[in-house]
């Protein structure tokens, strides 16, 4: 047991290391924060609410730039898109924190909050989850008629269209390939950030979706972008987190120790796969993270008196962290076996690369 | 890979770990020193009595929990200090008994020269899921540079930790290539 004396708190250190590595695969994989799973996660070990807001905050902006070093060695960051977006971004999240306190004088907005989430993290998984089988489908056609699939596979139409808004200034994305109007990515980084302002997250499960589907840019590189932005709008929150005197700095700093082992593997594992193996990913972690947000929403509407739903809410969420890190652990297990010519599930050549 | 590529991931990893490892051993040593905590209970952000929630957290209506006001330099048990907002605080605070509260007289009560504590904790709810609330980090304001000093730390520990990685992977001959985004 560890005495985390600011925070009040008595629990394994061990937990918090193991908490920031799990959180690191996926956050390094898919280009989140991981929020959503670790504010619930240091509930349950004891930390107050407020604190554990405060401490994941500032963890993810520390395990951002550490996947972010290694996405950019991969070449998976595109600086122009990045930093066109933060100031979007920025003043999203400021548009969403009012909005929150707009909501807060209202009293609705724990109900709000969690219905909204409930119904964005849905949609995302849906379309997510319709154009990955589209994409899928097309990888293994093309197979079957002898042709090698890319890094990307994509069928989405949708950023073509916003890609042809002749809006001045058009920027030019050397390492996405992208010729687009500025006000198209401030745009996006407008609503993205809105939103995670609003529900009080990073905002990565919105952005990496927003990245490739209007913006159009291949999954990887939307991770490593995302991941960018994150890290920029994470270390202003965490200092607003610090400054309201939410944030135990010896437990960010062993949820970081983790998380530097974690995040590198997550980030190393994009390179075994396509781009369709990271959406499939992203939307199982979006479905997991609103039926746990659904079964919250249930309790609280029928007045708190079901103490079940609150524990599987839990239960449910710090599953979901391990059940990501699994599937993602395979995916690599099984990329390296396919490499190495041995018997594979028929599903994954489609989904991993050879070489 | 080259026997140079490997003495510069080499140098790059012992560079970025040294790095990295000050930066640990600062924050552990700002902690057990107690420069961490000092900074955090930094100044009163409302008028009331300075107090260790720690000392009266068995409390109970039943059982209330006496304490003694008194102008303390440090608060070492049973004891509340006055503060005004903006004040520094005591050593040995750790969370501000409001006036505001002691007036509603709900959860503590003002008697003569003493607080007499009988509601020490409640349960609240944030995102769905119930905590702990007490009397703990209650009116208390953080120095106002541990902000942007913290965020400094964490993000240059992000870089040193990112950095060594990378000169982990390179010394063992795994140096990453730029993935081929476009193509067949």
């Amino acid at each position: 047991m560890f005495d985390f004396a600011i925070a009040g708190v008595q629990s394994p250190f061990m937990l918090l290391v193991l908490t920031g590595f799990t959180v690191g695969i996926v956050g390094g994989f898919i280009g989140v924060g991981g929020g959503y799973m670790v504010t619930p996660a240091l509930i349950v070990f004891g930390f107050p609410g407020y604190m554990a807001s405060g401490i994941d905050m500032t963890h993810i902006a520390g395990k951002s730039v550490i996947a972010t070093v290694r996405h950019r060695q991969m070449g998976n960051i595109d600086w122009v898109l990045g930093l066109a977006m933060v100031g979007g971004t920025m003043l999203g999240v400021e548009l969403g924190v009012r909005l929150l306190n707009w909501a807060k004088k209202l009293g609705i907005a724990g109900i709000l909050l969690l219905t909204c989430s409930v119904v964005v993290m849905l949609c995302l998984f849906i379309y997510t989850q319709i154009e990955t089988q589209k994409a899928h489908k097309k990888i293994e056609k093309d197979a079957e008629a002898g042709i090698t699939a890319g890094r990307e596979v994509m069928v989405s139409g949708i950023p073509r269209f916003f890609q042809s808004i002749p809006l001045y200034p058009i920027v030019r994305c050397r390492t996405a390939r992208l010729v687009i109007s500025m006000w198209v990515i401030v745009l996006v980084g407008i609503c993205t950030g809105t939103l995670a302002g609003f529900l009080g997250v990073g905002g990565g499960f919105v952005r990496v979706p927003a990245l490739v589907y209007v913006i159009g840019a291949t999954t990887h590189i939307a991770v490593g972008t995302d991941l960018l932005e994150i890290a920029v709008s994470g270390g202003y929150g965490a200092m607003r987190h610090t400054q309201m005197g939410n944030v135990d700095m010896i437990a960010v700093m062993f949820m970081i120790v983790g998380a530097m082992v974690g995040a590198q593997f997550g980030s190393i594992a994009t390179s075994f796969v396509r781009g369709p193996a990271i959406r499939y990913i992203l939307s199982y972690s979006l479905i997991l993270a609103t039926v746990g947000a659904c079964l919250r929403l249930v309790y609280m509407l029928t007045g708190q008196k079901y103490e079940v739903l609150s524990f599987f809410a839990v239960v449910f969420t710090l599953g979901e962290m391990f059940f990501l890190c699994f599937f993602i652990v395979s995916l690599v297990v099984f990329a390296v076996r396919y490499r190495h010519g041995k018997s594979v599930p028929a599903w994954i050549p489609a989904l991993v690369v050879k070489d | 890979m080259s026997a140079e590529q490997r003495k510069s991931g080499a140098f790059k990893f012992i560079f970025w770990t040294f790095l990295a490892v000050l930066l640990l051993f600062y924050a552990w040593h700002s902690y057990s020193s107690g420069q961490m905590i000092n900074w955090y209970y930094w100044e009163a952000a409302a008028d009331g009595y300075a107090v260790n929630a720690n000392t009266f957290k068995e409390a109970t209506k039943e059982k209330p929990v006496i304490l003694e006001i008194g102008p303390h330099a440090e608060i070492t048990g049973l004891q509340a200090v006055p503060v005004k907002k903006g004040e520094r605080l005591p050593i040995g605070c750790n969370g501000i008994i409001s006036k505001k509260e002691l007036e509603e007289g709900k959860r503590v009560k003002l008697e003569d020269d003493r607080i007499v504590v009988m509601v020490p904790m409640q349960v609240k709810e944030a995102k769905g899921f119930k905590y702990k609330d007490t009397y703990k980090h209650k009116g208390i304001k953080t120095n106002p540079w541990s902000g942007a000093w913290n965020v400094a730390w964490v993000l240059a520990l992000g870089v040193c930790l990112g950095y060594s990685a990378e000169g982990f992977t390179d010394l063992f001959g795994l140096k990453l290539k730029k993935i081929e985004h476009y193509g067949h």
